[in-house]
């Protein structure tokens, strides 16, 4: 299924993704963020926080921003 | 906001985004502007080293030829800003159901969301910030929509401190990556221009309170360490670390206004520390304090000194030798007026040729 993923981490890239179908968020998290925390990130499935079991759905829009991003 | 509210503001910044959009290709028009006439100022210079080479001014010529090379020095960095804007893919401005519904996740994000009608500025405000112990408060963010347009060459937000815990050494550092209301974005820099051009209210603001809640101690403005200041043992006056003395002696900080230095050896110390040369009032360090005059043990410099004498005493004592020379010259006088004296004659024998003449040697009078 298609999911629109924005993250605002870098680049702040939104883009659309295609992944299995009754992927969870927390699963979704560690393919797309490979060795980050999830408590590192406000991840939220279109703009609600949702828990880290909710089951994406078609089209849905995740987002995930980082809580510490470092000013200069 | 109320939902009504929230779709006027939407409207607005909907209006907003569409600027922004036509900003892009003003700023596109402008940049190539400026890379034109860098053309326009080359073709100037290449007319005057024509000239000046007609005339043979070969001065003339190297001056024309420094500012051809300052023009060609400043095009590469021309074209990188514009092929960065041209490069960038257009953004579709939001529907206006998408802004609301942005603003409505703005709402559930943050506790406190306003959009201030005066100043035309969509606003959150943080809960109060501390960073490693240092409490600089709450902070309000403000994206001014009518500054929207201007986002590829000004800054469209800024962020105020509510309650300001500025830093010591400058007002307007009111936290360590906010120096005049502006936040210097570090790594979040390319992610809020992305979140601004498509209307992503919420990431935006909620990137910006990452960076505000997040201590990068490699590049602020001011270090969090030197945030407090630094208290004058003397007399309490708080300044920033740079401003401050140390006492040699007792090693606390002192601001410059009662930092004293030891005129005889230039040591600082603190005014707890510092001696005084009695004569000039001049500070001393305690080291040098200890010098005294050897007559009457007055503590005192070494310029305020003259063969271990301070003045006073030095003065009495040339008095005292002046007196001394006097008194020897009055003595000395006396003797030879008062027939004190024995010359030789004295005792010569009487010529009896010479009544009243007798032989005086030429050596010394002798008493």
């Amino acid at each position: 299924m298609k999911l629109l993923f924005i993250n605002n981490d870098g680049g702040g890239f939104a883009d659309y993704v295609h992944v299995s179908e009754g992927m969870k968020v927390e699963e979704f998290f560690r393919e797309q963020m490979p060795g980050r925390k999830p408590e590192d990130y406000l991840i939220r499935v279109n703009r609600q926080p949702v828990p880290r079991d909710c089951v994406l759905q078609e089209n849905d829009r995740v987002t995930l921003t980082p809580t510490k991003v470092e000013g200069a | 906001m109320n939902d009504k509210e929230l779709i006027h503001v939407a409207n607005l910044i909907q209006e907003a985004m569409r600027q922004l959009r036509k900003g892009r290709y003003l700023e596109c028009m402008r940049q190539l502007g400026l890379f034109t006439s860098r053309f326009s100022d080359l073709a100037h210079a290449s007319r005057k080293l024509g000239m000046a080479l007609s005339h043979d001014w070969l001065v003339a010529s190297e001056h024309t030829c420094k500012a051809i090379n300052g023009h060609l020095t400043e095009i590469p960095y021309a074209v990188s800003k514009l092929q960065c804007l041209l490069d960038r893919r257009p953004k579709e401005v939001p529907s206006l159901c998408a802004i609301v519904d942005e603003l409505r996740g703005l709402r559930d994000e943050f506790d406190d969301v306003a959009f201030n009608t005066e100043e035309g500025a969509l606003c959150v405000v943080t809960d109060p910030i501390s960073l490693e112990g240092v409490y600089l408060g709450r902070f309000r963010i403000a994206l001014y929509l009518e500054k929207f347009a201007e986002l590829y060459h000004k800054t469209a937000y800024y962020v105020m401190a509510i309650d300001p815990h500025p830093a010591a050494k400058d007002e307007a550092v009111t936290h360590p990556h906010v120096s005049n209301e502006m936040l210097c974005e570090g790594d979040g820099a390319a992610a809020i221009r992305a979140a601004l051009e498509e209307g992503r209210l919420s990431d935006f603001f909620a990137l910006a309170r990452s960076i505000l809640t997040t201590y990068n101690p490699d590049s602020p403005y001011v270090a969090l360490s030197d945030w407090e200041g630094v208290s004058c043992y003397d007399c309490g006056y708080v300044m920033d670390e740079e401003s401050s003395y140390y006492c040699s002696l007792c090693d606390n900080a002192i601001c410059d206004q009662c930092s004293r230095v030891c005129v005889d050896c230039g040591e600082v110390v603190c005014g707890s520390c510092a001696g005084l040369c009695e004569i000039c009032e001049r500070s001393l360090c305690p080291s040098c304090a200890k010098t005294t005059c050897s007559s009457c043990e007055s503590v005192c410099c070494d310029s305020c000194l003259t063969d271990g004498l301070c003045p006073e005493c030095k003065q009495q004592q040339e008095n005292e030798d002046e007196e001394h020379e006097d008194e020897q010259t009055i003595v000395l006088g006396g003797r030879l007026a008062g027939g004190g004296m024995q010359t030789q004659a004295d005792h010569a024998p009487i010529q009896s040729d010479s009544m009243g003449e007798a032989a005086v040697s030429s050596g010394p009078i002798r008493g």
